[in-house]
């Protein structure tokens, strides 16, 4: 064992010594970041201006999108430079000779560390989640407000403008800053280690992709601050209101090419570490469930992700540089805007759920003793949710005006999308049936995600059958199904995980009863906040207004009574968080007995995740199973890698 | 055994749910379709549901694990019976539901061979209809038991036209002419809703459906068509009604007391002080609101007039100036 | 490099697949720059064939077809010195990674120049209609492309120059390699369905 000496990270990652005096400037940080925004700042303006002269415009003439492009697309580069998420690359782009990884990058020794550019996965990962619940708290405070507007019918507190901007914001941070790199952070943590890998394949690149995240998010933020009001034309964005409408939209759509780009690094970065770090024996049908979610995840984001990134430029060229792509009277395509972001979007929704269904068959199997269910079935639909879900896309344009020979097809393989996440659904039921259930917090979560999503699904099938959805498409009862399977299903899921994997990020046990109380007034406040939707809905109150009909109010009363009671839950889960980090007991390196990889090591983990590459030998959900192993590590392993020779 | 508790629970509770008038009004024979598959769909849904939460409930209370037991479940891997019986039935079960949709729609999307064609003009945040007789108006007035299409226009960005009682909705796409089928089966007045994210007044983009009597609809057209094409003070009086002018402004002549828009009876004063010629003036107001704002008020006049037809525009400028020459 | 396994770091990976994670990398990234392209060309035939476009290329237009041929064969052509370039690095050979490499940049760059003249001169611009929208939309996405290509070689010749790269460790040629011929690949269909269809 003289080895693990060698890897114990104090002995040899000490950190850089501090710069001192002017050198901080240039020290990658806060600070450099500061002169280094200003310059880029610079290097845009001149940019636009110089290639505006060139074309023989005006060059200050129309100056929101110019400064738009500086703010927007150099000053986010220059914040990343001035951070250091280039400096190993222009090391190598210049020529220098590569000196071997010092590795001063690894491991958080004080919470200093989670602000700098640091290129441990879990260091990465817990970056990922404190960002992401920081933005579901900012998107929870809009729908607050939306929720506050809404109260009674007539415009109360904001104008339509605002309220159009709220509910936009609301949602493009929840989807955007929120759910899907809440997954990818989770992921990040869980992912190597469960593949008995060090840590993921591109870290450097795994960085920066977390650090685009924040820039998108204060982007879109920022947007209420400039003339004109912030984006408002719902998360969606269509075309031609989001081309005629306020400056505001520039933010979204910049906002939506830095977020998707980290989107797709890091769903690059999965697929790589997952095909070609796994550890020896773990084949792909040893693979625990989450990984397997992640795995089609980054298939869907690398595939779908440039198609919303496209439809953005295309939005954002017809607005600044006076292109057509949009416009009918020079020959546009009015429909094509929505055939492009549905094209994405749609697989999006996938991309928002997958990766929790991975959390849920971990935290199902675990917490109820039991193999899971049918575990290849389990694999193989959401392989099939993958393909079927590039065929869909038009369901959200059944009364767009597109072909209509379309809709039948695309009701065809929607409604056929209940099969495989049908097998899901009841093949999780059939792994807690009999078995030794254990209900601690992620377990409340998980049911609770199994019944609510269960509700958000079929609510789907109701919208999926075209003539149902021509009569509540764009009404409330579409915002029930959002809610119901964003919240119920995705955020239920990353409740879960969090609580699931607390004691294994922070190496401290979260207060259980507090995790049972956030779960039951979650639980109670969101069905009483979203099943009334869908009443109002059907009886036809539109989705997006301001102001709306005087027989809804007494529903839409109860609903913000109801939403308020469920923001105050999310009180005591930010409660409980940071208490139980800073305080809350030590946990063991296995509080739920688990078999998969993560818990064999100590909570949190070491460094470099493993002293030595554990030797995988059977299936990761062998519960009952006597004497099953699904991997061996350090002495054991030694033996075991004798035995088999 | 749960299966048959689901199924019974599934089928009482949609039973019960039946007779709640969850679906507003029934008003066309569209919606007879689409209720039909809402409640298929439904009948399906809430079975599923209560299978699903059985088990769960179920589960809880049974299997729930000793505080002090620290064992495992039994070690079942699968069951293949099992799985083929919940990749099969779902998926049967779903055909049933796309095939009665598909059906429905086919019959949803029919005009019939003589329906009445209307256009619809949506622009932020206004509605205008136009019938075959070139008679505009703000509201849309329908003959019961008569097949009607509208055929769809946006001018600016998308809006979607949508009637809880008639089940139809269908989006108005620039530069694109979309179409819709309603066939009103109960007279009343129901509310038209512009359910498609279009700005600003989106909120506040709704209008009335009023469906009459075939008869007393056939008499009203009769009616409109030869007032707008009467001497200007009747035409004009005729489009300033139709188009729900007097909902905004006062105008003596009209008797219409509106309180959104500047008084239209001193139109001379408000030319004078945009500097502009009287008759110009007008015109551009209705056609262009934008042009020339008055002060304290808002910019919510809409712009869907520009497309009433030149004679209609004529005779509703002739109609507002000529009576203010003659009342001042 | 010896110095790697005094060094303090995790426990080397199990590589568990044959081709290498730069390589792979670059596959996918490929993957998603095709489905971007993808995009494209689906507001291109939104515009064109959905749309019923009259006349493409509208009444008057006329786009440089031969000139732009001309500078296909270019870009083309690169495509083989840069295979050559990684077939001498293989081989050891210094001067001919050097010279291919130098070689590759210069016809990029001659074609990106060509280009932007191009653009100077076909007498519309992107808000002139569909077409000029998706004209440059299109070669603008690809001009992109050659420069992000071109930045990269730029880099591998640099570090040529500076005397990296072996016979065994070639990694930073043979990637910017794979993206340079991606690129040139996706000229072929733009040009032939942008000029030529
Ligand atoms: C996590 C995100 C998520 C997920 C997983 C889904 C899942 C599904 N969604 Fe949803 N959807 C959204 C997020 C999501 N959706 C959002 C955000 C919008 C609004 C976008 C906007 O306009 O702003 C939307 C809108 C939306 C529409 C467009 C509505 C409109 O604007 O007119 C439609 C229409 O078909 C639809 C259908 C479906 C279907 C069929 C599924 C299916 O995948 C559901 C499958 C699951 C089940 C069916 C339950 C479990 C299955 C069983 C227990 C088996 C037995 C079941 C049967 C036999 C029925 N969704
Ligand atoms: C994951 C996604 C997600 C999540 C979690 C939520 C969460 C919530 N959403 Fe949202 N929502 C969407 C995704 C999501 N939403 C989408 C995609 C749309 C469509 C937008 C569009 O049309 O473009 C939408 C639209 C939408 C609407 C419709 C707006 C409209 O059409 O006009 C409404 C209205 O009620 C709403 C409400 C809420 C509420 C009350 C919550 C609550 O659950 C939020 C609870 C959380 C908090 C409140 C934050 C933390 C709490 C505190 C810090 C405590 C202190 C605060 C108080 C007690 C006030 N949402
Ligand atoms: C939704 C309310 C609304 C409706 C309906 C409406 N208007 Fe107006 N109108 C306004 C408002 C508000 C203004 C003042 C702002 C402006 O000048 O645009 C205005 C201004 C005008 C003016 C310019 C008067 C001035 O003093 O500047 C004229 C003329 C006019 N309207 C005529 C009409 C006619 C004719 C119709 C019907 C065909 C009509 N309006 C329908 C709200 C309305
Ligand atoms: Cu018109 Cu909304
Ligand atoms: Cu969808």
């Amino acid at each position: 064992m003289s080895t693990t000496e060698h890897h114990h990270p104090e002995v040899h990652a000490a950190p850089r010594p501090p710069a001192t005096g002017l050198r901080r400037l240039l020290a990658p940080g806060f600070l450099r970041a500061i002169w280094m925004m200003a310059l880029f700042f610079g290097i845009g303006l001149a940019l636009v201006l110089g290639i505006r002269a060139i074309a023989g415009w005006h060059p200050l003439w129309h100056w929101p999108p110019v400064l738009a492009v500086a703010f927007l697309t150099t000053m986010p580069l220059g914040f990343l430079a001035g951070i250091g998420a280039f400096d190993y690359w222009t090391h190598y782009a210049l020529g220098r000779p590569t000196r071997p990884e010092d590795h001063s990058g690894h491991g958080a020794r004080s919470w200093r560390d989670y602000f700098r550019v640091n290129t441990d996965h879990k260091v990465i990962g817990v970056q990922y989640l404190v960002t992401t619940v920081f933005f579901f708290v900012a998107g929870g405070l809009l729908a607050m407000f939306v929720r506050a507007e809404l109260a009674r019918p007539g415009t109360q507190f904001f104008d339509p403008q605002t309220y159009n901007g709220l509910f936009s914001v609301h949602a493009s941070l929840m989807i955007f800053l929120f759910i899907i790199p809440a997954f990818a952070g989770l992921a990040n943590y869980v992912v190597p280690l469960m593949l008995g890998a060090p840590d993921m394949a591109f870290p450097r690149l795994n960085a920066l992709s977390y650090w685009l995240l924040p820039i998108a998010g204060i982007m879109m933020l920022s947007s209420f601050l400039i003339p004109g009001g912030a984006f408002a034309a719902g998360w969606t964005g269509y075309a031609p209101l989001s081309v005629v409408g306020s400056d505001g939209n520039i933010f979204f759509q910049m906002a939506v090419q830095w977020a998707g780009a980290s989107s797709i690094m890091t769903a690059l970065n999965f697929l790589v570490t997952i095909i070609t770090m796994r550890a020896p024996g773990m084949t792909f049908w040893r693979m625990p469930l989450l990984v397997w979610a992640n795995f089609t995840t980054s298939l869907l984001v690398v595939i779908a992700t440039p198609f919303i990134a496209a439809s953005q430029f295309f939005a954002l060229f017809d607005r600044v540089l006076g292109t057509d792509f949009f416009r009918p009277e020079s020959g546009g395509y009015v429909l094509g805007y929505q055939h492009i972001f549905w094209f994405y979007s749609h697989p999006a929704v996938y991309i928002m759920m997958l990766p929790g269904f991975g959390i849920v068959s971990e935290v199902i199997s675990v917490m109820s003793r039991k193999p899971i269910f049918g575990y290849r079935l389990m694999a193989l639909s959401l392989m099939a949710i993958l393909f079927l879900g590039f065929s869909v896309w038009a369901h959200h344009m059944f009364v767009s005006g597109m072909a209509p020979w379309l809709r039948v097809p695309m009701m065809i393989t929607t409604l056929l999308i209940a099969v495989p996440t049908g097998i899901k659904v009841f093949s999780w039921l059939a792994t807690i049936w009999e078995g030794k259930l254990n209900f601690s917090t992620p377990m409340l979560w998980a049911l609770g995600f199994l019944s609510m999503f269960v509700i958000g699904g079929l609510s789907g099938i109701y919208l999926g059958a075209v003539p149902i959805d021509i009569h509540t498409s764009d009404t409330y009862f579409v915002v029930a199904h959002i809610h119901y399977v964003l919240f119920g299903g995705s955020l239920f899921t990353i409740f879960a995980g969090i609580y699931y994997w607390f004691p294994k990020m922070t190496g401290r046990m979260y207060d259980e009863r507090l995790g049972k109380l956030h779960f039951w007034l979650t639980f109670v406040g969101f069905n009483a906040t979203f099943f009334p939707m869908h009443l109002i809905g059907v009886q036809g109150m539109p989705r997006r207004v301001v102001d709306y009909a005087p027989e809804f109010a007494n529903w839409n009363f109860f609903i913000s009574v109801a939403s308020f009671g469920l923001g105050a839950s999310t009180i005591v889960f930010l409660y409980n968080m940071i208490n139980s980090w800073a305080r809350g007991p030590r946990a063991t390196g296995n509080p739920w007995r688990a078999l998969t990889l993560e818990w064999q090591v100590s909570s949190p983990p070491p460094t470099f995740n493993f002293d030595e590459i554990p030797q995988v030998v059977g299936n990761p959900y062998e519960y009952g199973v006597p004497g099953a192993r699904h991997a061996v590590l350090g002495e054991e392993r030694v033996e075991e890698l004798e035995r088999v020779r | 055994m749960l299966v048959s508790i689901a199924v019974v629970v599934g089928a009482v509770t949609t039973a019960i749910a039946y007779f709640v008038p969850w679906l507003p009004e029934q008003a066309s024979e569209q919606r007879e379709g689409i209720d039909a598959v809402f409640w298929i769909t439904t009948a399906i849904c809430v079975s599923i549901f209560a299978l699903v939460s059985a088990v769960i409930l179920y589960s809880v209370f049974k299997f729930r694990a000793k505080p002090d037991d620290d064992t495992d479940g039994p070690p079942i891997h699968g069951h293949t019976g099992l799985e083929i019986a919940w990749t099969a039935i779902p998926a049967i079960l779903v055909i049933i539901i796309g095939v009665a949709s598909a059906i429905v729609l086919a019959r949803n999307d029919r005009g019939g061979p003589d329906a009445l064609r209307i256009q619809v003009t949506a622009q932020q945040f206004a509605w205008n209809f136009r019938y075959p007789n070139n008679v505009t108006s703000g509201t849309l007035r329908l003959p019961v038991h008569r097949d009607v299409v509208l055929q769809l226009r946006a001018l600016d960005v998308l809006h979607s036209f949508f009637v809880p009682q008639f089940g139809q909705k269908q989006d108005a796409v620039p530069g694109e002419l979309t179409k819709l089928a309603i066939t009103p089966t109960k007279v009343g007045k129901y509310p038209i809703e512009c359910t498609e994210l279009c700005g600003l007044g989106h909120a506040v983009m709704r209008s009335q459906a009023v469906v009459m009597p075939a008869a007393e609809y056939d008499a009203w057209i009769r009616q409109e068509g030869k007032r707008i094409k009467g001497p200007p003070g009747q035409a004009g009086a005729a489009v300033f009604e139709n188009n729900g002018c007097g909902g905004c402004h006062v105008f003596s002549p009209a008797n219409s007391q509106g309180q959104v828009g500047p008084s239209l009876n001193e139109l001379e004063q408000q030319a004078r002080r945009a500097g502009k010629p009287l008759e110009d003036f007008v015109r551009e107001s209705i056609v262009e609101p934008e042009a020339y704002l008055e002060p304290d008020y808002p910019n919510v006049m809409p712009k869907t007039f520009a497309q009433l037809p030149a004679e209609q525009l004529d005779a509703l400028v002739q109609y507002l100036v000529g009576d203010e020459e003659s009342g001042g | 490099m010896s110095t790697a396994d005094a060094h303090a770091g995790p426990p080397v990976a199990h590589q568990s697949s044959r081709v290498s994670a730069p390589v792979l990398g670059m596959f996918l990234f490929i993957g998603s720059e095709i489905m971007l392209f993808g995009a494209f060309f689906t507001v291109y035939f939104f515009a064109r064939v959905v749309n019923n476009a009259p006349a493409w290329p509208p009444e008057g237009l006329e786009l440089p077809v031969l000139v732009a041929g001309v500078n296909t064969a270019i870009l083309v052509t690169s495509s083989f010195t840069m295979h050559w370039a990684l077939q001498s690095v293989k081989r050891g050979s210094r001067a001919g990674l050097q010279a291919g490499l130098v070689l590759t940049l210069a016809m990029g760059l001659t074609f990106l120049l060509t280009q932007m003249i191009e653009y100077t001169r076909v007498g519309f611009a992107p808000r002139d209609g569909t077409f000029g929208s998706t004209f440059y939309g299109l070669t603008g996405l690809h001009g992109a492309h050659v420069f992000i290509g071109l930045t990269l070689l730029t880099f591998a010749t640099v570090r040529a120059f500076r005397g990296h790269f072996t016979a065994e460790h070639h990694h930073g040629v043979e990637i910017p390699g794979i993206y340079w011929h991606f690129v040139d690949v996706m000229w072929i269909v733009v040009y032939a369905s942008v000029y030529l269809l």
